[in-house]
């Protein structure tokens, strides 16, 4: 398998594959910032009439900052749900049960095979005993929370597999540590870049998901942005640009700030010295 | 300074017995080592010293005070490990200090203790490095050093040098028995490395099967096995045909007299090889179908033999054990 498609071939595939994500977004850019109708663009105008402008219309909705907010409050409290359950089960199974471990890769992976409105029949179902909670717009935490499961477990799982999770947790204790603070001083720390990568897929989860929200009639944000493109096409595209690069603006802040030290010092260090 | 007993410590995983009835004494002060084949119960017997494991049956106590259902947390016990346990996240320092925190010591108390164990394991200018900037075994002291500054009762040593290479691991071995001899500090070592046991250990417990074979100090184990399984575990071994009463004599090979007279001794064979190996030689003899060897010291003059000549042996007085059929 060594070097079948060469160092040129794996340009040719990032290229391929760069100009497959980025066509439709670049397309979806035009129409919203382009200011010209549908049928008059062409390559020979490509650069011409660009309006930014446009972008700042929904923010004068009055909708659109409570929805955002709405939303934002769901992301965190998703977030908080999903690593506050997800880390300490994702130990107890590494630690307790390895061999359940395909097991609980299965259950977390159902989520992605079931689609979003098989959970919401169910959810119609439980409506009637449950009213006091569904009515609660906060009340979808827990439906994404499942929803962000095959990612957030993964994340969480491949972070806590690059650890020798035993003799580090031994370690801590036989140290005096309790389990608390093994868990704070010992093992997030060392799974912060699974943390990282778990919070933001549940943010984006969060933020993105449309179908539940829409059928349990809560004014999340997804829902926003397509009831206003619906009444605005341009500055709808153009706010759905604006939450993309906002989006991607948060993963590299969450990336930088959560950066570990000795992370930085590994892209520093030197060679260490040889001695017994 | 601590004593830690085990009584009757048996632990079963599964259907599998690990330990079947551990009893063992470790006088204060004293450094002893648990010596067995991979799953004799030597690294189970640990554990449950340090409370990760929990006994099916049987007592651990500490100076007399019954520590077998104490969180390993709360047992004051310290470790190193076999695969390197420092914490990546933190410094040497840090890591040293880890232990020092969880006791709530003040500040100054704290950088003042890291400061001496670092010191004591001669790594007192690595303080500020992470644990991935530095060589096995440097990352191995620390570990001593973190498991020591919270000065435990007891030191737990599980195999800490067995990920080294030989030349690491023979200098730190004697760095561990400088340290717990200055300290004077009651350590339990789990080793499946013979000469590692006979170079560092007070007293050698051989295990097999989750049993204690023999407890004695290094010379006792060589020279004076009580079992077959323990004279064929430690060093070279050979073994002859008992001519009286069935069975078979273990003898090592420096317990075989050698003659070039063939007529001297009871035994006669043919040399079939010498290798000389500075302070010893080793001759192999055949006789009759087995192949025995035999070590001659350089002191005791040239040898003798040469590869085709008829020699004859003796297993030397009072040495050699019988196993029976």
């Amino acid at each position: 398998m060594k070097r079948v498609i060469g160092r040129s071939g794996t340009k040719v595939v990032i290229l391929v594959s760069s100009i497959f994500f980025a066509l439709p977004l670049l397309a979806m850019m035009r129409f919203a910032f382009q200011n010209m109708g549908v049928f008059d663009l062409r390559w020979s105008n490509v650069f011409e009439k660009w309006t930014f402008g446009i972008v700042t219309q929904p923010f004068h909705d009055q909708y659109f900052t409570e929805s955002l907010y709405l939303s934002g409050k769901i992301a965190i409290g998703t977030a908080a749900l999903t690593l506050g359950m997800l880390i300490p089960t994702a130990i107890w199974v590494h630690l307790r049960v390895p061999k359940a471990r395909v097991l609980v890769e299965f259950l977390t992976v159902l989520p992605y095979v079931i689609p979003a409105i098989a959970l919401v029949a169910g959810i119609v179902v439980i409506k009637p005993h449950a009213r006091w909670f569904l009515n609660s717009d906060l009340s979808l935490i827990p439906f994404y929370t499942v929803l962000a499961l095959p990612f957030t477990y993964r994340a969480i799982d491949s972070g806590l597999r690059a650890l020798d999770l035993r003799t580090l947790v031994d370690a801590s204790r036989n140290l005096g540590a309790g389990w608390i603070r093994t868990m704070t001083r010992v093992i997030i720390p060392n799974i912060r870049s699974a943390v990282v990568s778990a919070t933001f897929l549940t943010v984006a989860v969060a933020l993105g998901e449309f179908t539940i929200a829409n059928v349990l009639l809560k004014p999340t944000f997804p829902p926003f942005i397509n009831e206003y493109r619906m009444r605005e096409p341009r500055s709808g595209y153009a706010l759905a640009v604006l939450s993309l690069l906002f989006t991607v603006l948060v993963f590299v802040f969450l990336s930088i700030a959560l950066r570990s030290p000795s992370t930085k010092s590994r892209q520093t260090s030197t060679k260490s010295r040889e001695m017994p | 300074m601590t004593s830690i007993t085990f009584n009757g410590i048996r632990k079963t995983f599964g259907t599998t017995v690990a330990l079947e009835s551990l009893d063992l004494e470790l006088q204060p002060g004293e450094l002893v080592t648990l010596l067995g084949p991979s799953g004799c119960g030597k690294t189970t017997a640990l554990r449950i010293a340090a409370g990760f494991e929990v006994a099916d049956a049987g007592v651990v106590s500490l100076s007399h005070r019954d520590i077998t259902r104490t969180p390993a947390h709360q047992r004051n016990m310290g470790m190193v490990f076999q695969s390197y346990s420092l914490f990546p996240n933190l410094t040497v320092a840090q890591n040293v200090e880890f232990g020092l925190r969880n006791r709530k010591i003040e500040k100054v108390k704290r950088l003042t203790r890291v400061g001496e164990m670092l010191e004591l394991v001669q790594l007192d200018d690595l303080g500020k490095r992470y644990p991935h900037q530095l060589s096995g075994g440097q990352q191995q002291r620390v570990a001593l050093a973190r498991a020591l500054a919270v000065q435990p009762d007891v030191l737990l040593l599980d195999e800490p040098l067995s990920a080294l290479d030989a030349k690491v691991r023979s200098t730190l071995r004697d760095e561990i028995r400088r340290i717990q001899t200055e300290l004077h500090i009651t350590t339990l070592f789990v080793t499946h490395d013979q000469e590692e046991a006979l170079a560092i250990s007070d007293r050698i417990g051989v295990m097999s099967n989750g049993q204690l074979e023999q407890l004695g100090t290094p010379e006792d184990i060589y020279l004076r096995p009580t079992s077959p399984f323990v004279a064929r575990f430690i060093g070279s071994i050979n073994e002859l045909p008992n001519a009286n009463g069935g069975g078979q004599i273990l003898v090592r090979p420096e317990d075989l007299r050698i003659s070039s007279d063939e007529d001297e001794l009871e035994m006669r064979g043919t040399t079939t090889r010498v290798t000389f190996q500075g302070p010893v030689t080793i001759i192999s003899v055949r006789v009759d179908v087995v192949d025995l060897l035999v070590n001659v010291h350089a002191a005791s003059g040239s040898i003798l033999t040469h590869v085709g000549d008829r020699v004859s042996l003796a297993v030397a007085p009072g040495r050699g054990i019988v196993e029976a059929a």
